[in-house]
């Protein structure tokens, strides 16, 4: 569930493609993180970002999802080290 | 205070006797659609959902047995806290409160195998519903592809409800699924799911109040409680009934409580689902073989890139347009000279008089006009349809995202500008999947800038009347249609960026997008699909024009000339002539005459009206559709003190006002039932006109100073 204190969480939008980090926290608007956790990107959920840095492409429990810049900023994740 | 909610119906004797009412529901993308067309086949009935356009779809089966089976396919949905007006149309029918749609006594709910943690969700708020459910795991074949291994009995077992493995695309489990509908009783869910401990008192307190104040029934009162917890109502749509007094005033004490706590009760809801369904999960989906790359994530490394991306995009995108400007050519000359021999007919076969000139002139021409784009709709759904059913139309919309961010816009809003290159109207009708109200309304308002087919005969004449020998190259006509296209696309995304930094401010928009595996398309349910948009249009159009066209065709043929005038003397004392003496001081500035504003009057109906209203005031007398003679009568007309009227400049400059201004009845039909109101298509004909005649006056001032 927490972030690895070794780990710094950085919004999706910085990961680098092919690398995987968990989310820990969801920023934004309730309405928004509703959204994010009902479409299964919830706390703890594994993403691993295919491509992009405005618009992102990430993979999320086998599913592909885009996102924008803003939404891709909401979602702070913790890069599993040596999964790239 | 309490009204009897259409569930409190008595469900003995009614029900008995009628049709037992499947709802089919599932996220977006899980193959809803493909299962609902394998189900119903051809027995559809496609119309909308009063007050909202959202798409109404309900069909017929058969059991087992022959019996009918009413199935309404309901839109996709992550949720039942609805988001969007789609999803709100979702949510209020499967708690009967639209008092328009037969609440249903079951639900099919389709998930997607290869995603069933996430699939699950929606599934758990249904169970809740207390309504007895049919479970369909779809795509089967993609998931033994993925390496998945789905304990399909177990996971019966587990939810007490019959679960049917599936694979809708080519009919395998349709047997069992047909045999499971056809049951005369299904189980109940055997539900276990703890609400955290926290909220459990709010939920029954709540739902104790939903059964006594709101006449909820008992089995849905909990559902409903839970809902209410999650679901801000913040997309309410028309025919869902406003809370009672007391059950507003507990829900409110109670968030009021946990905000003071700093509790996120709707998280927390979320998340002990979650947590209840990755349990479930755990039992039952075995990961058997490693997730490799698929087909889809080769293609996507190609279509997604970005670079090839936009070469693909640009190669789809211009397909798309040759097949609407060429191959609907040949059909739509049938079309019109079709209506033409039906109006000869009419024309020959009644006694001469005001109602034999009704039809012909008023309502065969009129709609006549309109069903003329037929082919181009049905060749723009046909391509649509393709690239949503392979997958590629998300890929568009993610490819898009990125420049739609530049003016405030997301990447959902591209399909709907896209549709509203052939008609405005699909396009603002597509607009009902972006879940932000102010985006929705942004794309609608700009939508009708998108150069439509409409205009296209008014841009051909006017090029075939500023181009007057025929030396020139075919090149330059084309450049100057594309040079009216790009200026139309252009000031939409102008508008856009306007808006969304006046008059509706909003925050950055944030896009969330599944992008759906590709699969080869099903030409069938694209066909489908097709009929059933061009049937709408038909419909949509063929009656608001149908009724303009009356109203216009009166403006014209009264008052009555004296007996033994021409056409044109006629029309010039009628009150459409009187109408363009009207306006002719506020058009001269642009170099239009009365004359010309006559079309203007006429072609608020229909932009491509101004054709046949050209043809009617300058060479009435031959009543030849052909636009050779009516550009040589264009290029004869003068004005009193002898000028050319139609000089090139003024060519160009009715051009321009055609891109830009709201010529369009239908469109503002469409838009006022999707605004709710007037206002904002009064707004829309405002800004649009009122941009047109500035635009129009900067263009001609500009050429006459130029010495044009």
């Amino acid at each position: 569930m927490k972030p690895h204190p070794a780990t710094t969480a950085v919004p999706l939008c910085q990961l680098r493609p092919g690398t995987s980090g968990r989310v820990c926290v969801l920023q934004g608007d309730d309405d928004f993180c509703q959204r994010v956790r009902e479409m299964g990107f919830g706390e703890s959920t594994l993403v691993t970002k295919v491509s992009g840095n405005t618009t992102i492409l990430c993979q999320v429990n086998g599913t592909r999802i885009a996102l924008s810049h803003g939404a891709a900023q909401n979602i702070l994740v913790a890069e599993i080290a040596g999964s790239h | 205070m309490a009204q009897p909610s259409p569930n409190a119906a008595p469900a003995g004797s009614a029900a008995a006797h009628r049709q037992p009412v499947y709802a089919l529901v599932g996220n977006p993308n899980c193959g809803k659609s493909t299962l609902f067309n394998a189900l119903t086949g051809l027995k559809q009935k496609v119309g909308n959902y009063p007050g909202v356009t959202v798409e109404k779809k309900m069909g017929t089966t058969y059991s087992q047995h022959g019996q009918p089976i009413t199935v309404i396919d309901l839109p996709g949905a992550y949720s039942l806290a609805a988001r969007s007006p789609d999803e709100a149309v979702t949510r209020d029918v499967l708690l009967g409160r639209r008092a328009d749609t037969p609440p249903p006594d079951r639900i099919l709910c389709i998930v997607d195998a290869t995603n069933l943690e996430r699939n699950l969700y929606l599934v758990h708020q249904i169970l809740d519903l207390g309504r007895p459910v049919i479970l369909v795991l779809n795509m089967m074949d993609l998931a033994a592809q993925a390496g998945l291994n789905l304990r399909v009995g177990r996971l019966e077992k587990s939810l007490g409800i019959p679960v049917i493995a599936c694979e809708a695309v080519n009919g395998n489990g349709l047997v069992e699924l047909r045999l499971a509908m056809s049951r005369a009783d299904l189980p109940l869910a055997r539900h276990a799911w703890d609400v955290p401990a926290p909220i459990a008192p709010a939920v029954s307190e709540l739902a104790a109040s939903l059964r006594e104040n709101d006449g909820k029934l008992p089995l849905s009162a909990r559902a409903e409680a839970l809902l209410l917890l999650t679901d801000q109502d913040s997309v309410r749509v028309a025919g869902s009934a406003a809370l009672s007094p007391r059950t507003a005033e507990i829900l409110f004490a109670w968030q009021k409580r946990w905000e003071g706590e700093g509790m996120d009760w709707a998280g927390a809801l979320v998340g002990s689902r979650y947590e209840a369904i990755g349990e479930l999960a755990s039992e039952v989906v075995l990961q058997t073989g490693a997730f490799g790359p698929t087909a889809s994530d080769r293609i996507d490394a190609v279509v997604t890139h970005a670079v090839w991306g936009w070469l693909v995009l640009g190669v789809v995108m211009t397909a798309l347009f040759l097949c609407i400007f060429t191959l609907a050519q040949p059909p739509m000359e049938w079309i019109g000279d079709h209506t033409a021999l039906l109006a000869n007919w009419v024309k020959s076969s009644m006694p001469a008089g005001d109602l034999r000139d009704l039809i012909t002139d008023g309502a065969l021409g009129g709609v006549g006009s309109v069903v003329t784009f037929l082919p181009q709709i049905l060749i723009l759904f046909f391509f649509i349809g393709l690239l949503e059913s392979t997958g590629y139309m998300a890929r568009a919309a993610f490819i898009m995202d990125r420049l739609m961010s530049r003016v405030g816009l997301n990447g959902k809003s591209f399909i709907p500008l896209l549709s509203s290159y052939a008609c405005a109207i699909p396009g603002i009708m597509a607009t009902r999947t972006i879940e932000d109200a102010k985006d929705r309304l942004v794309t609608i308002l700009v939508a009708p800038l998108m150069s439509c087919s409409a205009r296209l005969p008014v841009y051909l004449l006017m090029i075939a009347a500023l181009l007057p020998n025929d030396r020139v190259s075919l090149g330059t006509k084309v450049g100057i249609m594309l040079l009216m296209y790009a200026l139309g696309t252009v000031g939409a995304f102008g508008f856009a960026w306007l808006f969304k930094r006046t008059l509706l401010k909003g925050a950055p928009p944030l896009m969330i997008m599944e992008l759906p595996p590709y699969r080869l398309p099903r030409i069938k349910d694209v066909c489908l699909h097709m009929v059933e948009r061009a049937w709408i249009f038909l419909r949509r159009a063929g009656t608001v024009i149908l009724g303009i066209s009356i109203v216009l065709w009166f403006l014209t043929a009264y008052p009555k000339a004296p007996a033994g005038a021409t056409p044109t003397a006629q029309l010039a004392q009628s009150f459409a002539g009187r109408a363009g003496h009207l306006l002719e001081p506020a058009i001269k500035p642009l170099g239009f005459d009365w004359q010309i504003g006559i079309g203007l009057i006429t072609s608020f109906a229909a932009r491509e009206v101004f054709v046949s209203t050209m043809g009617v005031v300058f060479n009435a007398e031959t009543h030849d559709e052909n636009t050779t003679p009516l550009r040589d009568a264009l290029k004869a007309a003068r004005w009193p003190d002898g000028r050319m009227l139609f000089t090139p400049l003024v060519c160009l400059t009715l051009m321009v006002f055609y891109v830009f201004a709201m010529q369009c009845m239908s469109t503002l039909a469409v838009v006022r039932r999707e605004t709710n109101g007037w206002k904002w298509p009064a707004f829309q004909t405002l800004y649009m006109t009122g941009t047109a005649w500035i635009l129009s006056f900067v263009v001609y001032q500009a050429g006459r100073a130029l010495g044009f």
